[in-house]
């Protein structure tokens, strides 16, 4: 049972990972520094949530 | 329908290459970490799997692939210089049949982590790398963790999916590397962007660091504790409040306590009192042997030449009434440490190379988080960050080698060659900026400040 747990969790996960990786441009070529993800995406998403409920 | 689940994900992966040739190379990297041949007991133990899929990634590459960008570096170089000795030192082998065996799997090993680097010439080819290896040994380490959880774990008796005691399914191996791997799974946490930082990735992230700790608990390595320890110091260096990190820690090793099998509490005691321990005797006996044996032979005597030890091991034991001493005759005991494994299979020369492979990355490691965690670019911070847990990973392995005979250890070359990526990548990016300044500078005048993280700095 742990077996098919461990691996149905993280064989998911990887299957996953590829697809998610079949959509994206930047696998191949480096973004220009101007499209660049930000690190602080997370804590705006939060923010707009917070503002919302209040 | 294990078998045929596996046998599914390998197919479906494979199919997934035919659009994006990379994917075979994160292919490579599962079927080297995870093994599902060795797991199924049908369909893939048919194919010779490794090879199939090593072959799709080398031609994907050479054929489809972008080599815009891609160089060798000096890691790369002394890799090759390491095979190419190995090779002559198999050929004059003390124990040719066995040395054969070992080489076949150790130039495999090191062509891979020479070919690696060439193919991760992108920021998020690196990440995905670093996630397929995180999540391929997370699926150990997963398994393991819970077995312990219910019990199941025990000096030599943790089962990992199978009963096997090659690769990462070696208890000892598994410990090391499962701390080894706890700040890339926490860098890919913070700073992902297949799988962006939210609350179930750190979820995830916490649990695998939370199941690595386990580990050396299911298997009772020693290795592990101190690997741990080791972690936890190196740690301090990058969180924000270091004194509530410390009393967290202490809290948790005060709680843990009590919940500790007896048996893991008796053996880490050893840890002290290793007079007593016969494993212990013989480690120092096989590594005074090696250091005797390199004297006689400079050159090494080729894989598994440790087989040629004969030892005289004396244990003593205070029972309360008087030390009683121990007489054991041994021979054919393995190293038991990865630097006297260089020392004795490939002599100074061997040693010398992989010691200046070890060293040089963390050197590098370090050079690349100085020149970078003042930038403003949020890649710039990335690669800091992936530096330092690379960085720490990778001294967790040195303080393992240190007892364990992890010399060639596969998953270890992989880290190497994201090392060397990670170092590629951020001199590519660095270099055209480099280079305009120096075209702009006028004599006499401050460089320009530019988007250079060198000049951040």
């Amino acid at each position: 049972m742990i077996d098919y747990f461990s691996i149905a969790l993280t064989h998911g996960l990887l299957v996953l990972v590829c697809l998610r990786l079949l959509t994206r441009a930047d696998l191949d070529r480096d973004p220009a520094p101007e499209e660049e993800v930000p690190l602080e995406a997370e804590p705006e998403k939060k923010a707009k949530w917070r503002v919302r409920r209040a | 329908m294990l078998d045929l689940f596996l046998t599914g994900f390998v197919a479906l992966i494979l199919l997934m290459g035919l659009r994006k040739p990379f994917i075979w190379v994160l292919a490579f990297l599962y079927v080297d970490i995870v093994a599902p041949q060795k797991i199924s007991y049908a369909l893939l133990t048919n194919v010779q799997l490794s090879l199939v899929v090593f072959f799709l990634a080398v031609v994907g590459w050479l054929f489809f692939d972008n080599k815009q960008g891609a160089r060798v570096s000096g890691r790369q170089v002394l890799m090759l210089l390491l095979l190419i000795y190995c090779y002559f030192t198999t050929q004059s082998a003390d124990f040719p049949v066995e040395a054969a065996d070992k080489w076949s799997w150790v130039w495999k090993s090191l062509v891979w982590a020479m070919f690696l680097p060439l193919a991760l010439r992108t920021q998020l080819r690196i990440e995905a790398a670093a996630l397929v290896m995180v999540l391929s040994a997370a699926a150990l380490i997963l398994d393991g963790a819970l077995k312990t959880m219910a019990g199941g774990g025990g000096y030599g008796t943790l089962k990992l999916f199978i009963n096997d005691n090659n690769g990462l399914y070696e208890g000892s191996t598994i410990s090391c590397v499962a701390i080894a791997i706890i700040p890339l799974a926490l860098w890919l946490a913070r700073d992902g962007t297949i799988f962006p930082a939210n609350s179930r990735t750190r979820l995830f992230a916490y649990g695998l660091a939370f199941a690595g700790l386990l580990i050396p608990i299911g298997t009772e390595a020693r290795t592990g504790l101190l690997c741990a320890g080791l972690l936890a110091v190196l740690m301090m260096r990058a969180v924000k409040y270091r004194w509530l990190y410390v009393g967290g820690l202490a809290l948790a090793a005060v709680l843990v306590q009590p919940l500790l099998p007896n048996s893991f509490s008796n053996r880490m005691g050893t840890i002290q009192n290793n007079q007593s321990d016969q494993s212990a005797a013989t480690r120092l006996a096989v590594w005074k042997w090696t250091i005797n044996y390199a004297t006689e032979h400079p050159f090494g005597g080729g894989f598994d030449a440790f087989r040629g030890n004969k030892l005289e091991i004396i244990t003593s034991e205070d029972d309360g009434f008087g030390s009683n001493s121990t007489k054991i005759i041994d021979q054919g005991r393995a190293f038991h440490s990865a630097y006297f494994e260089m020392l004795g299979e490939q002599g100074w020369p061997g040693l010398a190379l992989w010691l200046t492979l070890q060293i040089s990355g963390l050197i590098q490691l370090e050079g690349v988080r100085r020149r970078l965690r003042k930038s403003d670019a949020p890649s710039d911070r990335r690669y800091a960050d992936l530096a330092l847990a690379l960085q720490q990973g990778h001294f967790v392995y040195l303080l393992g080698a240190a007892f364990v005979g992890i010399a060639f250890q596969p998953f270890v070359y992989m880290l190497i060659a994201l090392q060397i990526a990670l170092v590629q990548q951020v001199r590519r990016k660095t270099a055209p900026v480099a280079v305009a300044q120096r075209r702009m500078q006028v004599p006499g005048e401050k460089p320009l400040a530019a988007h250079a993280p060198a000049a951040a700095n």
